[in-house]
């Protein structure tokens, strides 16, 4: 029997129980998206899979994912074949959510067993803390929110990116951790954004002997070989039938504007938030305003933002800025190839992506809460870090229910995520010497987590009292740049935590 | 001052810490229940399991409450009349358009207002502030608007007659949040008055009382009528806790107060007032006759009575109290209107009651039946007027009423279920919780017809199944023989039922339309047969037990 109360089984079943009841609740367009491809790769042959645009809401996931899709519509024609037409537009019928929704919580298993893996790795010292970490991602508002509420398949994604995580921990599997994160790229192409720290570490430790020019060739093949397969089952047909430019255009659309309809809260975001507060002050200072951007930001559109008075931003930037920032700790993974050098390079990637990428998503923001995680309780430093990017990130997923009956179970839902775990972790971190601890930090981060209580109630109550439906676009900007001081904050202080240690 | 309760209650001092039960015997034997809290068992983190309890409650609540409601959603299009959702609403338009003098006489065939004044003004209430709250949803123009014009102006959702049977997700969003208030405020503080005080008087640890809370926050029965089905049985419920928890604090006088309240309220509380008189009687004659006591006690009800039924009186009229005792007790309805697991309802199968004998007799008939079945439990009390076997008490009169008297709904049954489950705050053994969860789990049962005509099949489901899980049901079966066979039993039966109304005997049910409605019918009635003799039995080794030294397991 389990150690630890209450077990990790004990806790899927009771958050499968509460995520059944939620079968009615809100479901956003990427609800039809989902019903759309698994229609496409149903009714479609492969060749047609991604030049099929009936709807809108086109197949732009890797063929892994396609494939996923393929498998699920073969269940899927059981529950309601009509679900399966293409032409079928919106449909949303009782078994169509059923399936759909089941199908969430079915491939989520996956977590689980990568959770429980990754207890039962950890060393014995760890083991109590493991399985809270463990418990805080399954239950995580992350999920709730993105995957069963908003609807995506983000779980069993993440129990992949998990298993290959912790493969990776010891040098017996390290190819297999290779192969699962190569596996996992061709599901989802987000996951790129990991992919450095993955390539260098694997380069270093598996592919490099201990000095940097004994080659240990066997492993390269081996690694070389298995990755390369795997690319291939993806892509070979769609390399054969001479699709890929047309699945690259699918997979990358790099029309898409700066900013993403709602602001992702990254660097981006206090930027355009400066910028607006300029509009403002800028007849003051004496400067002159691009009247175009007065009618640009967040009005629900996905499309170019205008600044007014801050340079424009090209793609070209942020991808130079986001390769920097990545470049930065891989350098120090390279010199000091540990495990735990390793996550933080992860981290630091994800990181780095999302504070600085372009047309970044606020649901991207897991990509840093779920392996910060795995380290937040080395000790209380780590923790420090972590308790503001937790608030800020789940908060910032806020904006993604915006209907009233779900205003309730996102809010208290992630206020007790956050009382919960918060104080378990705390309970739970080894200590470190007095000294170490920033005394002014630690007072900050109260500060901030206090700062959300009236921010959500603001955005969420007090913004309709007082503008009715006028300036829609403040509450969303209030949250977005809150959340972006939290995430940066949490950035800054890790990276302080990476290089100095 | 002397305490009302001599002889009951010993100085706590003398008494040796009682036996641990099975839940803190971790990790031997835990219900998943009694796991949940283990991490929040050291006193560094205590604090955390009230706050951790009410958010996980309320997120329950609220994810019910997505699912459709009585006759609403689901069978929209067909049924002309709605269910107690669309009474509900349409008492809120009565109230908040009428003036008082024709609250209860306004087209009674819709809907017609038949609960106790203090329903009305909670309907009036509600309706009023949803004046602010409901334009706040809908978009703010609105409530601006209403400022400006200076009055307020009620919402179309509660237009008198357009608004008839109104579905609109933003409602059901506003009085969703209306029945989860309503029981935050009543119901959900007296329990967890409840659970400390008795829990402290049974000797419980803070661990156990934590888990008892947790087990009767998250009793499915309630939680699906109220916020699946869509009433406020919560308040009545809660008002009658408060009660409770008034006497087992000694205030007897406060305590009369509320349970004239959830009178008010509810009159189905009327279950609960043949007991609790009884223990307050037995309080002014316990040991020495003290009759000051009992005119006061007297004196306190007819006040809070007239306090209640005052700005009925005062704003509409003397006669507006005959209209509304009229209303509130029907004597014209027959023996029962659905299919109910009670007495009458389960033995019609062999004798046609109905047809052999005129509705006088039949009420004489459930009349007597239903005094001697109420009776036992009232001895008890009026002997023992001890604090600790109130909850038993309830439980035995609520049960005895619903086995046997006039007029009983399948939704009832939460009246003996709530204190049942009470029992938990008392003692937490194996034994009591492996009743305790089988009677939770056979109400919800035989809520089951009810349930699927509203559309909340899935709730249904997920909600017994989990409450089952949760209180080990799956894991644990009582001691006794008998209790092993009941439960089994019934738990084949049940599922018997389910499986074969699921997939089988198709044909049959165009012969016999309400097969499978029976079926439940008696199965409930024989497990509910079990539970009433099971809380009797329990109730009078109690007062035994009491005799002699303070209750434990």
């Amino acid at each position: 029997m389990n150690k630890f109360h209450p077990s990790l089984r004990e806790c899927a079943i009771a958050a499968t129980a509460f995520k059944l009841l939620l079968f009615p609740a809100y479901k956003s367009t990427d609800f039809e998206v989902h019903r759309n491809w698994l229609a496409i790769t149903h009714s479609l042959p492969v060749k047609e899979w991604y030049y099929e645009k009936t709807s809108e809401w086109t197949l732009d996931y890797p063929p892994f994912f396609a494939a996923f899709e393929w498998i699920l519509s073969q269940v899927a024609q059981f529950f309601d074949p009509a679900m399966l037409d293409v032409k079928n537009l919106g449909y949303d019928s009782v078994q169509t959510v059923y399936f759909q929704r089941l199908s969430v919580m079915f491939t989520e298993l996956l977590l689980v067993y990568a959770l429980q893996k990754f207890i039962n790795t950890s060393p014995e010292s760890s083991k109590r803390s493991a399985h809270a970490v463990a418990l805080s991602i399954l239950l995580s508002p992350g999920f709730l929110i993105i995957d069963h509420i908003h609807f995506q398949y983000n779980g069993f994604l993440y129990g992949i990116l998990i298993l290959s995580m912790i493969l990776a921990r010891s040098p017996s599997t390290r190819l297999y951790s290779g192969f699962l994160f190569a596996a996992l790229l061709c599901f989802k192409h987000i996951y790129l954004y990991l992919a450095p720290a993955y390539f260098v570490f694997l380069l270093r430790v598996y592919c490099l002997g201990d000095s940097v020019f004994q080659i240990r060739f066997a492993n390269v093949v081996k690694l070389g070989v298995g990755i390369v397969g795997i690319f291939a089952a993806a892509f070979g047909p769609f390399v054969y039938w001479g699709q890929i430019p047309q699945l690259l255009s699918r997979l990358f659309p790099f029309s898409r504007g700066l900013c993403h309809a709602y602001w992702a809260p990254n660097i981006w975001a206090i930027y355009s938030f400066i910028d607006r507060v300029l509009i403002i002050v800028a007849p003051r200072l004496g400067l002159t305003i691009n009247q175009e951007a007065l009618t640009s930001v967040t009005r629900g559109l996905v499309g170019d933002t205008t600044f007014a008075l801050l340079p424009e931003i090209t793609p070209r930037t942020t991808f130079l800025l986001t390769l920097f920032f990545q470049i930065l700790p891989l350098i120090k993974l390279w010199a000091n190839p540990t495990y735990e050098t390793f996550l933080g390079a992860i981290i630091l990637c994800g990181y780095a992506s999302f504070l600085f990428g372009w047309h970044v998503h606020e649901k991207a923001i897991l990509l840093v809460i779920i392996p910060f995680s795995l380290l937040a309780l080395k000790d209380r430093r780590y923790l420090g870090a972590f308790r503001p990017l937790a608030v800020a990130g789940h908060v910032s997923l806020f904006p993604l229910l915006f209907t009233a009956p779900e205003f309730l179970i996102k809010t208290v839902y992630t206020i007790a995520w956050l009382i919960v775990f918060l104080t378990a972790f705390d309970a739970l971190v080894p200590p470190v010497a007095a000294n170490i601890r920033r005394f002014l930090l630690d007072r900050f981060t109260i500060l901030f987590i206090v700062v959300a209580i009236p921010l959500i109630a603001y955005t969420s109550l007090f913004h309709k009292v007082l503008f009715g439906e006028r300036y829609e676009f403040l509450p969303l900007m209030f949250t977005s740049s809150y959340s972006a001081v939290g995430v940066v904050g949490s950035w800054v202080g890790f990276c302080w935590l990476y290089f100095t240690t | 001052m002397p305490s009302p309760q001599q002889g009951a209650y010993k100085p706590r001092m003398k008494k040796p810490k009682a036996t641990r039960s099975v839940s803190f015997s971790l990790p031997a034997l835990p219900f998943p229940l009694a796991s949940f809290l283990h991490p929040l068992r050291s006193a560094s983190s205590q604090w955390l399991v009230l706050p951790v309890l009410l958010m996980v409650s309320i997120l329950f609540r609220w994810a019910v409450g997505l699912g459709p409601y009585s006759e609403g959603n689901i069978g929209m299009a067909a049924p002309p009349m709605h269910g107690d959702f669309e009474a509900q609403r349409h008492w809120m338009e009565v109230t908040t358009n009428l003036p008082v003098k024709e609250w209860y006489w306004h087209d009674l065939e819709w809907w017609g207002l038949d609960y106790p004044p203090l329903t009305a003004y909670h309907s009036w209430l509600l309706g009023i502030m949803c004046g602010f709250t409901l334009d706040y949803v809908t978009g703010v123009i609105r409530l601006t608007k209403m400022w400006f014009s200076g009055g307020m102006i009620n919402p179309d959702w509660f237009a008198l007659i357009e608004s008839r049977g109104l579905d609109d997700v933003k409602l059901k969003t506003f009085m969703r949040a209306t029945a989860l208030a309503s029981e935050l405020l009543t119901y959900v503080p007296a329990v967890v008055i409840f659970v400390r005080v008795f829990g402290r008087q049974a000797d419980l640890s803070k661990y156990d009382k934590g888990v008892a809370l947790a087990a009767i926050l998250m009793q499915p029965a309630l939680m699906i009528i109220d916020h699946g089905h869509f009433q406020y049985n919560s308040v009545m419920l809660g008002f009658t806790l408060l009660a409770v928890d008034f006497f087992i604090t000694d205030h007897i006088y406060w305590g009369s107060f509320f349970f004239v309240l959830s009178l008010s309220f509810k009159q189905m509380a009327l279950y609960y007032a043949p007991v609790i008189f009884a223990y307050l009687l037995g309080l002014c004659v316990h040991t020495n006759i003290n009759i000051p006591r009992l005119v006061l006690l007297g004196a306190t009800v007819v006040i809070s009575f007239g306090l209640v039924f005052a700005p009925l009186a005062v704003l509409g009229g003397k006669e507006q109290i005959a209209q509304c005792l009229f209303r509130v007790f029907p004597f014209a309805r027959g023996l029962w209107e659905d299919k109910v697991a009670n007495f009458w309802c389960a033995a019609n199968v062999l004798v046609k009651f109905r047809e052999r004998f005129d509705s006088g007799m039949l009420q004489k008939a459930s009349l007597v039946a239903t005094l001697a079945a109420i009776l036992p439990p009232c001895l008890i009390l009026f002997f023992n007027p001890q604090k600790r076997l109130l909850p038993l008490g309830l439980a035995a009169c609520a049960w005895g009423f619903f086995m046997f008297s006039f007029q009983v709904h399948e939704k009832s049954v939460l009246l003996p279920l709530v204190p049942t489950t009470l029992v938990l705050a008392g003692s937490l053994d194996k034994n009591t919780v492996s009743w305790v969860s089988w009677m939770n789990n056979v109400a919800m049962f035989s809520m089951w017809p009810l349930l699927r005509r509203d559309g909340l099949q899935l709730q249904y489901t997920v909600l017994t199944l989990l409450y089952a899980w949760l209180m080990g049901t799956f894991e644990h079966l009582p001691e006794h023989w008998f209790g092993k066979l009941v439960h089994v039993g019934s738990y084949i039966a049940i599922l018997a039922t389910h499986f074969s109304e699921a997939f089988l005997f198709e044909g049959l049910l165009q012969k016999y339309p309400d097969l499978w409605v029976v079926a439940n019918v008696e199965i409930s009635f024989g497990c509910f047969t079990v539970a009433w003799i099971w809380v009797l039995w329990r109730l009078w080794k109690e007062s035994r037990k009491g005799k002699k030294k303070p209750k434990r397991e």
